[in-house]
């Protein structure tokens, strides 16, 4: 099983290495989002950090749709879903490993959003900047788990454009936890509310995750 | 007409007529029955439609998850028939939710719309509800169509307890199970009861109404000549004897 998800894994991740042109779309477009929202964050430090926190998130949410839209995208342009089908591996491994590559991609637009927000939007210094590295993760593990299951309907579906549509209301939950628990790291408050909302990440991540491993093979199926 | 004929007749005017009476009982309990609310006066009535309507709204997206469900696990398109059913009618009663939920919020709040989080949570629910039908309406294959809206269905029914759930961590000013006056508390009641009776009511309408267009199309596509015109327009001529 291990063996078969590095295979996927290792497939897609050349496949995304070949394709790197769709790669500054989305770094541009993190950092235009990143650009206009530091606009609006003229406000006292106790709001800026709900404010930084939110409008990070979205900006984040937007770049990496960009590249979630892309998980199915050889199998759209050139309709080779069959192809798919025939991989010696079960449906849920296929999931696992756009699941993982999503997460990949992710977190490459947050390397690049995260300190450009911190320098565009001129947040307080961060109290403790490796409780950021969890959150982040989870939050990424959320996105991707709703985002790579719904990349694989819309691209079923055939339609442009309507990934945006089915996933955002989807992962509202993860946003706000996200954002929520951005605000207390940047406030320096760990206590029962920040657990909380980790704790909701975790359920998100661990209910989609399953979700979208049983629910693919109905996707896949022709 | 044969006594079984009456018989059926009497049974399928049963159901709508119980709707009717329980909606009218429930129309006249919010006119008459229920006391004026101190603060807010008439304008409190609008609670007894919208808890209504918004209760049904959130049955419609389970009912469309558990259909959808077992969609996939039977393969009846009659199970998508219901689970289309719910979708639209959750889709109206979402849509009406978030009216009334804007009149109340005028007269309570002073604002037709606030960020709140139950507001929010509302409207996540009718996007969802909006999503659910874009999707279902791009895709032209009945089968696909079946198991693709299936799955999101039951991926936005999974959603809703974590939506509740991070709306009352963010807190807000929603009133959440209120103290009533018992009079208020039976009207809230007669009114749940009315409208989840319409909605089933409705449902079984236009679940008919699916299935029909369904067998119109199945009898269109073994027509052997070739057919120029596709959808309810050749179902028509086929009903009609018109085409050659």
């Amino acid at each position: 099983m291990v063996g078969q998800l590095w295979f996927m894994i290792h497939k897609d991740l050349v496949s995304e290495w070949r394709a790197r042109h769709a790669w500054p779309a989305m770094f541009v477009l993190g950092a235009v989002v990143a650009l206009l929202l530091s606009l609006q964050t003229d406000l006292p430090p106790r709001e800026k950090s709900r404010m930084v926190a939110m409008l990070l998130w979205l900006a984040v949410y937007f770049a990496g749709m960009i590249a979630i839209d892309r998980s199915f995208a050889v199998e759209r342009e050139d309709n080779c879903w069959e192809i798919l089908r025939l991989y010696p591996v079960r449906a849920s491994v296929v999931f696992l490993a756009k699941l993982v590559v999503n997460i990949l991609a992710l977190t490459a637009v947050e390397i690049v959003l995260v300190p450009l927000f911190i320098v565009l939007c001129d947040t307080p210094q961060l109290a403790s900047p490796a409780a950021l590295l969890p959150l982040i993760l989870l939050a990424n593990i959320g996105l991707a788990a709703v985002g790579t299951l719904l990349s694989a309907v819309t691209a079923r579906i055939g339609r442009d454009n309507l990934l945006a549509i089915l996933v955002l209301p989807l992962v509202t939950p993860v946003l706000v936890a996200a954002a929520e628990a951005s605000r207390l790291v940047m406030d320096g408050d760990f206590g029962p509310l920040w657990s909380a909302w980790m704790r909701l990440l975790v359920s998100f991540g661990v209910i989609f995750v399953t979700a979208g491993a049983v629910l693919f093979e109905f996707v896949l199926e022709d | 007409m044969s006594t079984a004929l009456h018989a059926t007749v009497r049974r399928a005017a049963l159901v709508p007529l119980c709707t009717g009476a329980l909606l009218v009982a429930a129309g006249l309990g919010v006119a008459l029955l229920a006391p004026r609310e101190a603060t807010m006066g008439d304008t409190q009535r609008i609670v007894y439609v919208h808890v209504a309507v918004a209760w049904c709204s959130l049955v419609g997206l389970l009912a469309a998850a558990g259909t959808g469900l077992l969609y996939l696990l039977r393969r009846h398109l009659v199970w998508d028939h219901w689970a289309q059913t719910s979708a639209e009618l959750g889709w109206l009663c979402a849509t009406l939710t978030l009216i009334t939920g804007a009149w109340w919020a005028k007269a309570a709040w002073g604002t037709w719309w606030t960020w709140e989080p139950r507001l929010t949570t509302a409207f996540i629910l009718w996007c969802l509800y909006s999503g659910y039908l874009i999707a279902r309406h791009s895709i032209e294959q009945a089968d696909r169509r079946a198991r693709l809206s299936a799955v999101f269905a039951i991926v936005g029914a999974l959603d809703v307890p974590l939506v509740i759930a991070a709306t009352r961590l963010f807190r807000g000013m929603h009133p959440v199970s209120p103290t009533m006056e018992p009079s208020m508390r039976l009207v809230l009641w007669l009114n749940v009861a009315g409208y989840s009776l319409l909605f089933a009511w409705l449902a079984l309408q236009r679940r008919r109404q699916l299935e029909c267009a369904e067998q119109l199309l199945s009898l269109e596509s073994r027509l052997p000549t070739e057919p120029t015109r596709r959808g309810g327009a050749g179902a028509r001529d086929v009903a009609h004897g018109w085409h050659a």
